[in-house]
């Protein structure tokens, strides 16, 4: 298996003198990110997002399956990450490495045990039929902050995604084409954001977020907050490396919640544009069965 | 350069048009990067790029942007030591390809009792002397003909950057601002920025200074200029708002 390509020396030591000094190798500030960009598909639930020169890929689908023995009033919701030698070479296919191992771990805990979507609202005949929602998450090109790309991926292709409508008569499910009923959004309850931070340093007392591929390469540790805009906390992962103070930590977890916002927002801004964007003769309102919730 | 009559775009396999090779009454026509002969009286282009011809010279080649390096004799590179064998440095080019070789007393001045000492991860400017596609490359970093360094050997300090194939190539041209249309590190020398810099043919760059903030400004011009592709005139005004953000 390929291993991972080491930096040089001297990139390694370039690049921590010049955070000594306060310096990123592209001149952002300790907390900035690189300029976030998400588009959509033409279909509903594709959603590309980039972080500099980070690119992922999400995609939303679903199914009527059956449901879980027990959970018959839940439907199912999977996420299922790949990082292919696409990203670097030193990813090869079905052999996943540590990061992806975290990285499907944390999109689980953030997205999915968050209980950001409704899963009850899939059921539609309690023990025998439900939908089952899958999102594929692609990484196209690594660098650095995968992990807060991805998080971001997967909730706005999950908020972009529309699933056929349907009804029960006589015990008959009918599953409706986008042809016959407009396709409905799924039950959202909130949108929680992952915000990475990299620790430098000997006992990690520099903190930089969106940390780059070089820098992720030299750093002592890391910590992952996933919160929504509400400030409500869905995990914080701060998975071995050096030590870092709770006082740090709490700075990080105020700043990332200022992110988050920042984030929501963005991202609201964005949904809204595109349906506007796909509602070309202005009946979208006239088309939806959808009810205010 | 620009795309013309005489300098047009060719797809790999493309017939060239014979009014464009050029025809010499001494010399032999040489065929760069690029082109194949096949015999008797064919000569097709193996890449997609730019067909330049050389009349003087009676050469000619493609010029493209290529992705992966692959050495040839004389290049200059910028590599990376990966581990030292007995007599030898085993030298990353690329990552995730196969290493090229340094005999360890390839060095200016080097004896089997005053080798230089490197560790895995340090960086060396060296010149291929053997390529060939059956086997590893191999390097130096002294010149075989004098046994003086001429500015090759281990660099120490300072940061390599990583530049499209296309860019390193423009930036050894001799006439680097005529003909390669790069001026960035002559007009950043120019506003008394202090550094010094080491060009790789594989796609890296070696910027060393005293201050690091240098460093950084040389790095993000490069950088700016290779991803945005800039003219003359663009690497001016980037130039001028790099000085105007340090200060």
């Amino acid at each position: 298996m390929p291993r991972e390509a080491e930096p040089s020396l001297n990139e390694r030591q370039f690049v921590l003198q010049a955070l000594q000094e306060n310096l990123r190798l592209d001149s952002r500030e300790a907390d900035r990110y690189r300029p976030l960009e998400v588009t959509f598909g033409d279909e509903y639930g594709v959603a590309k997002v980039s972080l500099g020169k980070t690119r992922v890929l999400a995609k939303a689908s679903a199914e009527v399956t059956v449901p879980y023995a027990d959970r018959p009033l839940d439907g199912v919701f999977q996420i299922a990450t790949e990082l292919s030698p696409m990203a670097s070479p030193s990813f090869e296919v079905n052999r996943p490495t540590e990061t992806e191992v975290l990285l499907s771990r944390l999109l689980e805990k953030t997205v999915r045990r968050s209980g950001a979507l409704d899963t009850e609202s899939l059921c539609l005949v309690a023990g025998q039929k439900c939908w089952s929602v899958r999102v594929d998450v692609h990484v196209l090109s690594h660098d650095g902050n995968v992990i807060d790309a991805s998080c971001f991926a997967v909730v706005a292709a999950l908020r972009h995604f529309r699933k056929p409508d349907t009804s029960i008569e006589g015990g008959i499910l009918t599953v409706y084409t986008p042809a016959e009923r407009e396709p409905v959004p799924l039950g959202w309850l909130h949108s929680p954001f992952c915000v990475t931070w990299s620790y430098f340093g000997e006992e990690g007392e520099m903190a930089l977020l969106d940390a780059t591929r070089a820098e992720e390469q030299v750093r002592v540790g890391s910590c992952t907050i996933s919160l929504n805009r509400h400030g409500e906390i869905c995990q914080i992962a701060k998975l071995g490396g050096t030590p870092v103070e709770a006082v740090i930590l709490l700075q990080c977890t105020a700043i990332a919640l200022t992110k988050v916002k920042e984030f929501s927002a963005y991202l609201d801004k964005k949904l809204a544009e595109d349906i506007k964007r796909r509602d070309a003769g202005g009946r979208s309102a006239e088309l939806t069965a959808e009810n205010d919730r | 350069m620009e795309v013309d009559q005489q300098h047009p775009l060719v797809l790999p396999g493309d017939t060239i048009d014979p009014s464009l090779i050029p025809t010499h009454k001494k010399q032999p026509l040489r065929l760069g990067p690029g082109l194949r002969h096949i015999p008797p009286n064919a000569i097709i282009p193996t890449v997609a790029g730019q067909l330049i011809a050389d009349h003087k010279k009676n050469s000619m080649w493609v010029e493209y942007n290529g992705g992966r390096y692959i050495p040839s004799p004389n290049d200059l590179v910028i590599g990376q030591i990966v581990r030292s064998a007995a007599d030898l440095y085993y030298v990353n080019l690329t990552p995730y390809t196969s290493s090229a070789t340094l005999p360890q007393l390839a060095f200016e001045g080097a004896t089997k009792k005053t080798r230089p000492i490197l560790a895995p991860g340090a960086l060396i400017y060296a010149r291929v002397t053997l390529a060939n596609r059956h086997m590893d490359a191999e390097l130096e970093c002294v010149s075989g003909s004098t046994g003086k360094a001429e500015g090759l050997g281990p660099l120490t300090g300072g940061m390599a950057f990583d530049v499209s194939l296309g860019l390193a190539r423009r930036l050894l041209m001799a006439r680097s601002r005529e003909e390669g249309g790069v001026e960035v590190l002559e007009l950043l020398g120019g506003e008394g920025l202090a550094f010094e810099t080491a060009v790789g043919r594989n796609g890296r760059v070696w910027v060393g200074s005293e201050s690091t903030k240098t460093v950084i400004a040389v790095g993000r011009a490069l950088r700016e200029t290779d991803e945005g592709d800039l003219g003359v005139e663009q690497q001016r005004k980037l130039v001028k708002r790099l000085i105007r953000e340090m200060r």
